[in-house]
């Protein structure tokens, strides 16, 4: 048997005696435990062993615990000499503006000790009327932004050396002047600058280097349609609109409430005629028709999903529509799917003439042609929309834009400037931009971070933040505002830090005087004069800066035709005066409108050809045109619609999906990635159904991809994918889709991070709605509860039973109420509440674990096919009615928002769930939430029925995976509200109502010995709101706004009242302005009228 | 550290009674000890009382340089109305200022203007040079006489462990005797632990019942302990938290003896939730004419010129700044929401109920726990002063006193010991 032998290896045939000594040992070698234990020296004498291991370990937690007992020494440093404004631990506030080429806001900025903490809208604008986006709110993180630039750098071989401004000032001055010598081009390009000393400053810049110019490019532009009016009323401007006196709305792909020109602006006067009343039971009429499901569109009230190749075609229909109903010579068009609609829509514009308002996103100079000749037609101009006083916020051109480029490549341009502007992400790939870049000799960027342009610049000349600056700002005509240092600049430095750009700009053409004083100039000479409100300058400076914003020439003396900041062409301060006589003949006093042949821009129109697949590209709410793109709290801001944080996608009808793409349904977050090409430009995304969107279109958002932006990209990996080298060039203006786009299947899968991946109400009532008819024959249409049934039969309303005994109505007794017909579902809110609460980022993983952390969020629900009434009729079983429920309706779904934040009520279901008390109910109706006392059993958030308790599963402020949060950063702490704890590892948190504000609003009335009137206490969501959808106040006090409210509208209703919890929090119930309410409010509204009345009858 | 900063306060005490007791023998000094303080709160911030101009001139020899004493009353109590009766040395003077008027004092009395006439004549300099001779601060005591109870306690233990040994020793001794008459073997000697041993294997019960009286007794000690975790000062205990600060500032000479008012230096006590430590600004504003302290000389007020940056010999800010590093004393957490203005402005509350009576103290120091059942306790107990009068709290006092009829409106009933109320 054992005749043959078998061995492993040379060892065990030779036998020899350590094989032999080996072979006995069960492992090979000793497992190294000493070695990664630590300390090799123990390996060598006697090894650690088990005992002493726990022994070890013992020592060090007892010694760990001693030390963390001893009591620490704590500084206090006070100021050697105290700035006369500041008292430790009350706020200054300060006026300021916030503009970044593309939004406008007028604000007020909050600060604490001398940094900058929160910013809230100003109520003296007449522009932004106090609102704010969720851009401007996260602005402020921006500033404590710590991939800024803290220096001039220059560029040397393939690296930066920092350097000083003295050197750069020789260098580039002396480099400036040789090539103006020469007759080199010197162009600055910049993205629209409505700041009248800016371009004062530009103008005496081109005075000093004649061969300067200025080029003004916006990322998201809106050439074509300045271009139209150019043809329509001979001036090239975009007028302004005025929502709040249009009663019906029709809008082309226009996404006005959320980024289409001045959305904060529009989306506030929408609201106001969006508030109804039993007094006033009115609304306007708002059509839609779009590709990609918008928040314009999701508040519309009737939605048409047409293609992005149809959309000229729908203007040019309604056009024919409107002119048969008044008579006028039609276009040629052709027949589309829409048309029974866009008779509709023309029927109620006609009839609402000079009241309404039809606008286009479209950026095609021969759409936005018919466009104006619909309100022409519809005697709009003058009335909703005010040509006379135009708005200058958009002035980039793209043809300009293009042939700079093109003179760039052909190398005829010596010098380039770029001011808040980065073309190289931004610009079209078409137009080679970077190439093109690369041949210009200097290049000069006034980047404040090494971005996608600037960091293939020759010089990097830093500018401060906006909130570091002085300027001022001429949003449209009649309208100025100024922006005020509200700390000292971050990087300041004898010789390094950032410096203004504007001083700069003046330091190069020779001008030694400071910005501060140079605006002051200018407004001397041109803003001043056009008032009359003020005698001296000095008075009228002060009060302007005071209160931030003003509208100048309305009851004032000076002549209107003084006040126009000319936005085409500048000239130096020096010559101004001189101008301006000239200037005033120049105005035309009433602008002719012509009426010019849109027969040529019809067929033009016509020729628009679709493809299979048609791209529409988009800005989200958060992330805008991308300039913003390193500011965590904007990255996870979810989208409106999609709920989607941390990435862009692309958006596909889910019909369009079915059997190809995962169609992510029930709480699925695996997205199939798939190749999206435009003109053979490849970018690979997740692929996301999007109920609404119009089949045969994908949607992709801009902004996203930056790979320069700053740390965020490399703290996480790059955010997205950028979409902008898809923007093609057509007719001289920037398109921003395409009409053939190639979708391959990548055969990959990712993860989408998703703050909701439920849909649909499931039929019940979370959000109640109605029609505005309804609404007039019955104020509480829609608004019936569920009734409960009893013992005996009977039905009863759960409003009237009660478990606990009512809570004492002593003192003040905080409420709130939410409009939803004028909440819109912007997210200006929920920054706001990060910002004010120091609420946590965490990340895309962590959300993704549902565990994000915002204490207020929008939900957002589609309707479904199916509800309970489908299902009777249909006779389907409750499994098939559920699941089908849960899918929204994959044509047009209604779309509904509803913020919610903790509801505090009353007999809050939380409270009586923790073990250690650390949640409980305060005298005046707030659910209190003590985090010192907290230990983490997360019983509170299970037993909630709102999902509004948040859990810190880590501590975002320390622990190195969250790296992102603005906490870990030196910088970015600067921005924490020093009245609101950071909340660390194992505790639960949620909405507090602003408990700080509350507190700090009643104090100001105790010392002042007064009553707390209504409106002292706003809080951070309600400041923030655009349109005014959160009322808050004391029920207790009989006049207040939400006593009142409550008492008597009927829309008022709590959610989930039918379990007992008797929220704090209520809303108004969403009006639409068209026939159908949406299947899910339909049936249960219909049973419960019937159960009312039989209850009134027994 | 304690005891370096509690003790010098007292022999300061023992130095100004000492004095004082001098002074009562010379009513000239008594007005001057007066005039000191009216000189001080009024003067000081203008005039020195050496040669040196600050931003009036500098008083020394003043007698001799007016016409007459009169002349000077008249001077200081309105000086404006001296120089509108076109007094020649009224105009001289004002010229030679400048032109800045002096402050009018109307509200002094005649004593007052004799006080501080006496003052300015013969400043006690003898006063301010033997306070500085001591060593300021750093001076420390021998302990208090007295025996410790702990001490006793040990030395009574130890001199019965020693009588235990030496009678365990005796017994054996004796054991051995006996046995060696009694012829039988001798008893091994068992060392004491052995014994204890033994004696525990056979009194298991008693054994364990001490046992648990130990564990119990140590684990309810380790509990009060965590629960003086963080609090600095505790009366119950007669704890204090006093640490040694940069500058040894005088609370009793600033606020007791020279009567300046909390607020003068903690301005944000009713405007803000901090009552705010000083700037040192504010020290310059009377350190400006004051450089030499009754207590400690110049060392300490050095140390202010050298964070602000002053030049005394100059007289201008020529140096650079360096900022003060307070010991902060009144220690609140982080996740404590307490503000100043609350109590002050509206609770009408004394600064002394928290702080101390720091007219008594030289540097602050804490003399309350400053712990939660500290702030609740008070809370049940005070009723708000400031509510009657305040319209805010009208109709809540209303209410609340038809509830609790004839009971004292304390804080805890109108919600004053509600967590969201302090902790956010």
């Amino acid at each position: 048997m054992a005749t043959k032998k078998y061995w492993k290896g040379l060892e065990e045939l030779n036998n020899s005696p350590e094989f032999v000594q080996n072979a006995q040992n069960e492992f090979a070698e000793q497992v190294p435990v000493e070695q990664f234990l630590g300390d090799s020296n123990l390996v060598e004498g006697n090894g650690t062993n088990r005992r002493d291991f726990l022994k070890f370990l013992g020592f060090s937690v007892t010694a760990a615990s001693l030390a963390a007992c001893e009591t620490p020494v704590n500084k206090a440093i006070p100021y050697v000499v105290k700035p006369e404004e500041i008292t430790l631990g009350v706020a200054n506030w300060y006026a300021s503006t916030f503009y970044d080429g593309n939004d406008y806001a007028s604000i007020l900025v909050k600060t604490r000790e001398g940094r900058p903490i929160k910013i809230e809208g100003n109520d003296s604008s007449y522009v932004t009327f106090g609102g704010t986006n969720a851009r401007v709110q996260a602005s402020i993180l921006s500033l404590y932004d710590s991939s800024r630039l803290t220096g001039p750098v220059a560029k040397s071989g393939d690296s930066w050396t920092p350097t000083s401004w003295s050197s750069v000032d020789k260098e580039i001055g002396g480099k400036l002047a040789a090539i103006a010598a020469k007759g080199g081009a010197i162009r600055i390009l910049s993205s629209s600058i409505i700041s009248p000393s800016t371009k004062a400053v530009i103008a005496d810049f081109t005075a000093k280097y004649p061969t300067a110019k200025l080029v003004t490019y916006d990322a998201v532009s809106y050439s074509g349609m300045a271009k139209a009016n150019a043809q329509t009323f001979g001036e090239e401007v975009i007028p302004s609109y005025n929502f709040d006196k249009a009663e019906v709305i029709v809008s082309v792909a226009a996404d006005f409430l959320a980024n289409w020109l001045s959305p904060i602006e529009y989306a506030n006067q929408y609201a106001r005629m969006r508030r109804v009343s039993k007094q006033n039971a009115k609304m306007s009429k708002h059509f839609q028709f779009e590709s990609n499901l918008s928040l314009t569109g999701a508040n519309a009230d009737e939605r048409v999903q047409v293609k992005v190749s149809e959309q000229g075609k729908v203007v040019v229909s309604l056009y024919n529509a409107v002119a048969k109903i008044i008579g006028d010579s039609t276009l040629s068009s052709s027949a589309l799917g829409c048309d029974a609609i866009i008779a509709k829509a023309a029927k109620e514009l006609t009839e609402a003439k000079g009241k309404s308002i039809v606008i286009s996103g479209s950026n095609d100079i021969n759409i936005q042609l018919v466009v104006n000749g619909i309100n022409t037609m519809l005697d709009n101009y003058g009335k909703t929309i005010d040509i006379e006083n135009p708005s200058y916020l958009h002035q980039g051109d793209d043809a300009a834009f293009a042939d700079l480029v093109a003179e760039m490549a052909s190398k005829k341009v010596d010098a380039i400037i770029t001011y808040n502007s980065n073309p190289a992400y931004t610009a079209p790939a078409s137009l080679k931009f970077a190439e093109a870049y690369s041949n210009v000799g200097l290049r000069i960027s006034f980047a404040d971070r090494a971005d996608e342009t600037a960091s293939m610049a020759s010089y990097i000349c830093p500018d401060h933040n906006y909130l570091e600056s002085w300027n001022d700002f001429n949003p449209k005509k009649a309208h100025y505002s100024l922006s005020q240092p509200t700390i000292t600049p971050l990087f300041a430095s004898q010789d390094s830090g950032t410096r203004q750009a504007q001083e700069t700009l003046l330091l190069w053409s020779g001008n030694t005087t400071d910005y501060h004083s140079y605006i002051q100039k200018v407004w001397a000479e041109r803003v001043f004069p056009m008032q009359g409100k003020y005698m001296a300058f000095g008075e009228f400076w002060n009060n302007s800066l005071r209160e931030g914003a003003i509208e100048v020439g309305k009851g004032g003396e000076a002549a209107e035709g003084n006040m126009a900041m000319d936005s085409v062409k500048v000239v130096p301060v020096k010559e101004a005066s001189k101008k301006k006589e000239e200037k005033l003949d120049a105005i035309p006093v009433a602008k002719k409108i012509e009426k010019i042949n849109l027969g040529d821009a019809a067929s033009k129109i016509a020729a628009i050809k679709g493809g299979e697949f048609e791209l529409a590209l988009y800005e989200k709410v958060a992330i805008g045109n991308g300039n913003q793109a390193n500011n965590p709290w904007l990255q996870e801001l979810p989208d409106p619609i999609s709920k989607i944080t941390w990435d862009n996608y692309v958006t596909m009808s889910p019909e369009d999906m079915k059997d190809k793409y995962n169609l992510m349904q029930r709480q699925d977050r695996v997205a199939s990635v798939v190749n999206v090409t435009v003109n053979g430009n490849t970018i690979k995304l997740p692929v996301v159904p999007q109920p609404g969107q119009a089949s045969g279109t994908v949607g992709i958002a801009l902004g996203y991809g930056r790979d320069k932006a700053g740390k965020l990209s490399t703290q996480t990996s790059v955010i997205g994918q950028n979409a902008y080298p898809f923007v093609s060039i057509v007719n001289g203006t920037m398109m921003y889709g395409a009409m053939d786009v190639k979708i391959e299947s990548a055969n990959e899968t990712t993860e989408i991070a998703g703050t909701q991946v439920h849909h649909t109400m499931m039929g019940r009532e979370i959000v109640k709605e109605t029609n505005l008819e309804k609404y007039r024959k019955d104020p509480k249409s829609g608004n019936y509860p569920e009734m409960m049934h009893t013992h005996n039969g009977n039905t009863v309303n759960p409003a009237t039973v009660d478990l606990w005994n009512e809570h004492e109505k002593l003192g003040h007794r905080w409420g709130m109420t939410i409009d939803l017909n004028s909440c819109i579902g912007c997210g200006a809110c929920v920054v706001s509440c990060t910002a004010e609460n120091n609420v946590a980022v965490v990340g895309k993983s962590m959300v993704m674990r549902t565990r994000e952390m915002h204490w207020l969020r929008i939900d957002r629900y589609y309707s479904s096919d199916m509800s309970k009434a489908v299902a009777e009729e249909t006779g389907e079983g409750a499994i098939d009615m559920y699941l089908d429920m849960e899918n929204p309706s994959s044509v047009n779904p209604k779309v509904v928002f509803q913020p919610i934040m903790c509801q505090h009520c009353n007999h809050a279901p939380c409270e009586t769930v923790c073990p250690v008390l650390a949640t409980n109910h305060s005298s005046d109706g707030l659910n209190a939430m003590a985090y010192n006392r907290c230990v983490g059993t997360r019983y509170c958030a299970n037993n909630c029925p709102f999902k509004v308790r948040r859990f810190n599963w880590f501590n975002y402020n320390e622990n190195p995976e969250f790296a992102f949060n603005p906490t870990q950063d030196d910088l970015g702490r600067m921005v924490l509200n020093p009245d609101v704890v950071v909340r660390s590892r194992g505790v639960m948190e949620k909405c507090s109502m602003c408990v700080q504000r509350i507190q700090a609003g009643k104090l100001e009335a105790k010392k002042a010995e007064r009553k707390l009137v209504d409106g002292d206490i706003r809080l951070a969501c309600a400041q923030a709101c655009p349109t005014n959808a959160i009322v808050f106040g004391d029920l207790n006090d009989d006049n207040s706004a939400i006593a009142k409210l409550r008492k008597e509208d009927e829309r008022n209703y709590f959610i989930l009242e039918e379990i007992g919890i008797k929220p704090t929090v209520s809303y108004l119930t969403k009006v639409r302005n068209c026939e159908e309410t949406i299947e899910e409010g339909k049936m249960p509204e219909g049973k419960s009228e019937t159960k009312e009345k039989s209850e009134a009858k027994a | 550290m304690d005891t370096m900063c509690i003790k010098p306060q007292k022999q300061f005490l023992a130095i100004f009674s000492l004095l004082f007791s001098i002074f009562i023998f010379n009513t000239s000094q008594v007005s001057a000890a007066d005039g000191e303080k009216i000189f001080k709160q009024n003067c000081a911030v203008c005039h020195s009382l050496g040669k040196n101009k600050i931003t009036g001139p500098g008083l020394e020899g003043v007698i001799t340089r007016v016409p007459n004493e009169a002349w000077l009353a008249k001077w200081i109590k309105n000086n404006a109305a001296v120089i509108s009766s076109g007094d020649a040395y009224a105009k001289k003077i004002l010229a030679e200022n400048g032109g800045a008027q002096m402050t009018v004092f109307s509200d002094f009395s005649d004593e007052d203007l004799n006080a501080v006439i006496a003052y300015i004549k013969a400043p006690p300099v003898a006063m301010a040079a033997t306070a500085t001779t001591s060593n300021g601060p750093q001076t420390t005591e021998t302990p208090e006489e007295g025996v410790n109870p702990l001490a006793l306690l040990i030395g009574v233990i130890a001199f019965l462990i020693i009588i235990v040994a030496v009678l365990r020793g005796v017994r054996h001794s004796l054991k051995n005797l006996q046995n060696e008459k009694l012829g039988l073997e001798e008893e091994p000697e068992v060392g004491p632990w052995t014994e204890f041993k033994k004696w525990m294997s056979t009194h298991k019960r008693t054994t364990a019942v001490i046992v648990l009286f130990i564990l119990g007794g140590l684990v309810s000690s380790g509990w009060y302990a965590l629960k003086d975790i963080g609090v600095y000062a505790d009366p119950a205990q007669n704890r204090e938290y006093n640490p040694e600060q940069p500058i040894a500032f005088n609370h009793k000479l600033h606020a007791g003896t020279n009567a300046i008012n909390c607020q003068y230096c903690h301005s944000g006590v009713e405007r803000s939730k901090t009552a705010g430590i000083p700037s040192v600004n504010v020290c310059m504003n009377c350190h400006k004419g004051i450089s030499k302290g009754p207590t400690t000389g110049t060392t300490e007020i050095a140390k202010i010129y050298d964070a602000a940056g002053w030049d005394p010999d100059k007289g201008e800010y020529n140096k650079p700044q360096k900022p003060i590093k307070w010991i902060k004393v009144h220690n609140l957490q982080d996740f404590v929401f307490f503000s100043h203005q609350q109590h002050v402005k509206v609770g009408k509350q004394d600064c002394a109920t928290c702080h101390g009576d720091l007219k008594e103290m030289t540097t602050a120091r804490q003399v309350q726990p400053l712990t939660m059942s500290w702030c609740i306790d008070c809370h049940r107990k005070t009723e708000v002063p400031g509510m009657q009068d305040n319209p805010y709290y009208e109709s809540l006092h209303k209410k609340l006193a038809e509830k609790y009829k004839g009971q004292p409106i304390t804080v805890d009933k109108m919600g004053g010991i509600e967590c969201g109320k302090c902790h956010y």
